[in-house]
């Protein structure tokens, strides 16, 4: 008999393009609590996915208390005993409790709900998680923290043996975590083993006997949470010389370009200050959630602030709406392509040349033959794999998704550049691509802010690195001074008080 | 910056003169072809003469499409226009009979239209969280009850002073100007939609609200002056029915914006935005007009007229649909 409840050994999956997950190994002990961490799209949760059957990996081999097992389907995961609960439950917000946790597995009896049992059931459960609420109770009503209780009452109601939490403290206060690691240190006491993915090292510490790591897809390594340090899991996560990977060109800085002051939007971010110069790339970085994504909305008029200024080349300007900015120089391109940075059902050239159609125009009416050309130079000079700029966007991959929006900026009269997630979701090749072209942005003397969660793009490509959490700026740091660690430190340091 | 593997990507297309042919819009050429031989076929008295008097008053709901189409283009819904047609009928023919200057009741009448298309507008580009549909069926029956009031417990008032009134039903040798007017908007309305930024725009806020708002695109800018151009152009329908039917009740108009939604519609605009020309939009037009006069030279009862509308309708709307669905089983056959 194997030590092990479940064991992975040489998982590969491949999608299109990406290696997804390459080789990597995982044992869990029975009883154990394994925390599995690793930054943005180190492949954590495909490798989640494949335990639970979501996806099929193309090689390698599970096996479930010494038993070669393949699950087919999600179905088959829960059968041998297998659960997952999710950051974002995917409840039924206006059912009952009791029939969220046996939604599936119903309780019946002649193809008839037994509602009297299935509640009764769904007490016990309950109770033996401690809820302070009821079973009939809409789900709806319920907290983040609440739902999530019932998310692992769900998954004890299949008789689970091992749960497999995603993320589970991340949108929970502080006391609600403290719930949660109480009633996980319960599930470990009746025998359950648990894996639990987190960015959170003080979850790891509290709860954890092992932990895995995952970096770009690869296993790293399993250590002993005893004696390990938050400088060995950084280095383990993130560790690697990276800067060479990047191009990024020694640029002399010019003057200051674009000044923000005092930035202020009640709920998303405070005080917020910072300057860009001539010449000069600023890594923004932070946790998800950190109010990035909101500052730089802000200064390009997606949404306005409620205080706060923003200089051009020294003088003030206002930015009411998207147009404003776009006047002024100061480009956007926003994170999620398909739904704020391109027209889908739209060729490629009448999304490149959609910001620029008025400036082209002769009185009000487009210059189509103008506008093609353009449109031709630019998806060639960023190198999109398109046969022609009426092939539909949708058609593209998502890394020449992102050089079409690319080329849809550099149609524009630019200043200030703001990348958001610039390679988020985008294959190696094209990465290196997309930092090609930032580098050369930067080279002709454009402002550029690039907002990113990964690290190695963050110390390859900025000059400066500006971090903010929970809001506000932690940190304003040069490349040369910083290291990854001190980033994360600062990225979390608010996160944990 | 230029292409580092020397790719070229092609910017121009070469689409032969068969496949420019091949689109909804050639179809309903021939439909209308079709209809007006078989129109002619069912009466000998669907003589060009007779259409020609009888068209003006299905021509009114014809000001009606050209702005509804944009609306539908942007992935919006107007279904109060029916209603500002009444009102501004109500309060053009309230000041005619007081006996202003014409002009004076033409200006009000139209400001009538507009104003109330403004109003639409301002709610929906400042409540942006309010579906269209229903912000315009409050102002359908908000605009129309105060229609009401002004028309009196008769429920309807007649022209009195009808000379003004009676030249805008004027004609042409036997065109009436209404036909001129329709037409000569239509080319402009189909134009701008076509060949201008405004018209792109239109198309791009339809497509992706959000991706047109990064891209620098005014939206709610644009909205507004829709909203409020659907208004005036409303205002314009309510005087040439006022002078059309010698006044003005409180049934005036009722159900135009179905009539305008339908013409774009079965000219393949598509209510979700994004889709569809003008040129189909009006042809469609033409082919209802037709049917209606043609159908109406039969005596046909007018209830029988509409189910056969509906029918048609439903099947331009299916038409595509079952296009695709063949072209699928095609597909699939070819794979086995």
């Amino acid at each position: 008999m194997s030590d092990y409840i479940l064991e992975l050994k040489d998982i590969t999956k491949i999608f299109p393009g990406v290696k997804a997950l390459d080789g990597v190994k995982f044992q869990l002990k029975k009883g154990e609590i394994h925390a599995l961490m690793g930054e943005n799209g180190a492949g954590k949760s495909t490798f989640i996915k494949v335990i639970t059957g979501v996806h099929r990996a193309e090689e390698g081999e599970m096996f479930l208390e010494g038993e070669k097992v393949n699950f087919k389907k999600t179905k088959d995961a829960q059968e041998a005993g297998i659960a997952a609960v999710y950051q974002h439950p995917t409840s039924y917000p206006d059912l009952t409790v009791a029939e969220n946790i046996f939604k599936g597995h119903e309780v019946l009896k002649f193809g008839m709900i037994q509602w009297k049992e299935m509640n009764r059931q769904a007490e016990t459960l309950l109770e033996q998680l401690n809820a302070d609420f009821k079973v009939t109770d809409e789900m709806g009503t319920l907290s983040v923290a609440q739902q999530q209780m019932v998310e692992i009452a769900k998954a004890l109601s299949t008789n689970a043996r091992i749960i497999i939490l995603d993320e589970p403290t991340a949108a929970l206060t502080k006391n609600e975590s403290e719930e949660l690691y109480r009633i996980v240190d319960k599930l470990k006491e009746n025998g359950v083993s648990i894996i639990f993915i987190s960015h959170r090292f003080e979850d790891m510490y509290r709860l954890a006997d092992r932990v895995t790591v995952l970096r770009d897809s690869q296993y790293i390594g399993t250590y002993d949470v005893d004696g390990i340090t938050n400088a060995d899991l950084i280095k383990a996560m993130v560790g690697r010389e990276i800067k060479d990977l990047f191009p990024k060109p020694e640029v002399k800085l010019g003057e200051e370009v674009i000044r923000v002051e005092n930035f202020s939007r009640t709920g998303y971010f405070k005080d917020v200050s910072f300057k860009v110069r001539a010449g000069e790339i600023i890594g923004l970085t932070g946790l998800v959630g950190a109010g990035r994504t909101e500052v730089v909305e802000s200064i390009c008029g997606v949404t306005r602030p409620d205080s706060g200024k923003v200089f051009l080349n020294g003088k003030e300007v206002t930015i009411k709406e998207p147009s404003d900015a776009m006047k002024n120089g100061i480009i956007l391109l926003p994170e999620d392509r398909q739904k704020q940075g391109l027209i889908l059902s739209w060729g490629l050239g009448d999304n490149v040349t959609l910001p620029i159609i008025s400036k082209y125009a002769k009185g009000g009416f487009n210059d189509t033959k103008k506008e093609r050309e353009l449109a031709k130079d630019l998806l060639e000079s960023v190198d999109t794999k398109a046969v022609s700029i009426f092939d539909k966007a949708s058609t593209l991959s998502g890394g020449n998704q992102q050089k079409v929006v690319v080329a849809k900026a550099l149609a524009q009269e630019m200043k200030v550049v703001i990348m958001d997630e610039p390679t988020k979701g985008v294959d190696v090749g094209a990465k290196a691509e997309i930092y090609q072209i930032m580098g050369e942005l930067a080279k002709e003397g454009y402002a550029i802010i690039m907002i990113s969660s990964e690290m190695p793009e963050i110390l390859g490509m900025s000059d400066r690195i500006v971090i903010m959490c929970n809001g506000r700026v932690t940190g304003q740091l040069d490349r040369q001074e910083t290291t990854q660690e001190r980033i994360l430190e600062l990225a979390m340091e608010k996160s944990e008080k | 910056m230029a292409g580092k593997s020397g790719r070229t990507i092609a910017h121009t297309q070469n689409k032969s003169l068969l496949k420019r042919l091949m689109c909804w819009e050639s179809m309903l050429v021939i439909l209308f072809i079709i209809v007006n031989i078989y129109c002619s076929s069912l009466s000998s008295t669907y003589q060009i003469n007779n259409v020609l008097r009888e068209m003006p008053k299905y021509l009114t709901e014809v000001f009606l499409l050209l702005p509804m189409a944009y609306i539908l283009v942007m992935g919006d819904i107007d279904i109060s226009v029916g209603s500002i047609v009444c009102l501004s009928a109500t309060v053009a023919c309230i000041l005619g009979n007081k006996g202003l200057p014409f002009g004076l009741v033409l200006l009000v009448g139209l400001l009538t239209g507009a104003l109330c298309g403004l109003i639409n507008g301002i709610i929906v580009t400042k409540f942006t969280e309010l579906p269209p549909m229903i912000v315009t069926l409050g102002t359908q029956i908000l605009f129309r009850g105060i229609a009401e009031i002004a028309l009196g417990s008769g429920g309807s008032i007649s022209l009195e002073h009808a000379e003004g009134f009676r030249m805008l039903a004027g004609r042409v040798g036997r065109i009436p100007y209404i036909l001129f007017l329709v037409l000569i908007l239509a080319v402009i309305y189909i134009i701008i939609l076509s060949k201008t930024t405004f018209g792109r725009k239109l198309y791009a806020i339809g497509s992706n609200k959000l991706a047109a708002y990064y891209a620098g695109v005014k939206v709610q800018k644009i909205r507004l002056i829709v909203f409020t151009l659907t208004g005036l152009m409303a205002g314009l329908s309510a005087l040439f029915l006022t002078a059309l039917q010698y006044g003005v009740n409180t049934t005036t108009a009722s159900g135009f914006e179905m009539n305008a939604i339908s013409m774009a519609v079965f000219g393949g605009i598509s209510t979700a935005g994004g889709k569809g020309r003008l040129q189909g939009g009006v042809i469609a037009a033409f082919i209802i007009i037709s049917l209606r006069v043609g159908l109406g030279q039969i005596n046909l009862n007018p209830q029988v007229i509409l189910i056969i509308l509906g029918a048609l309708l439903i099947l331009a709307v299916m038409a595509p649909n079952i296009v695709e669905q063949f072209k699928l089983m095609k597909k699939r056959s070819s794979v086995k």
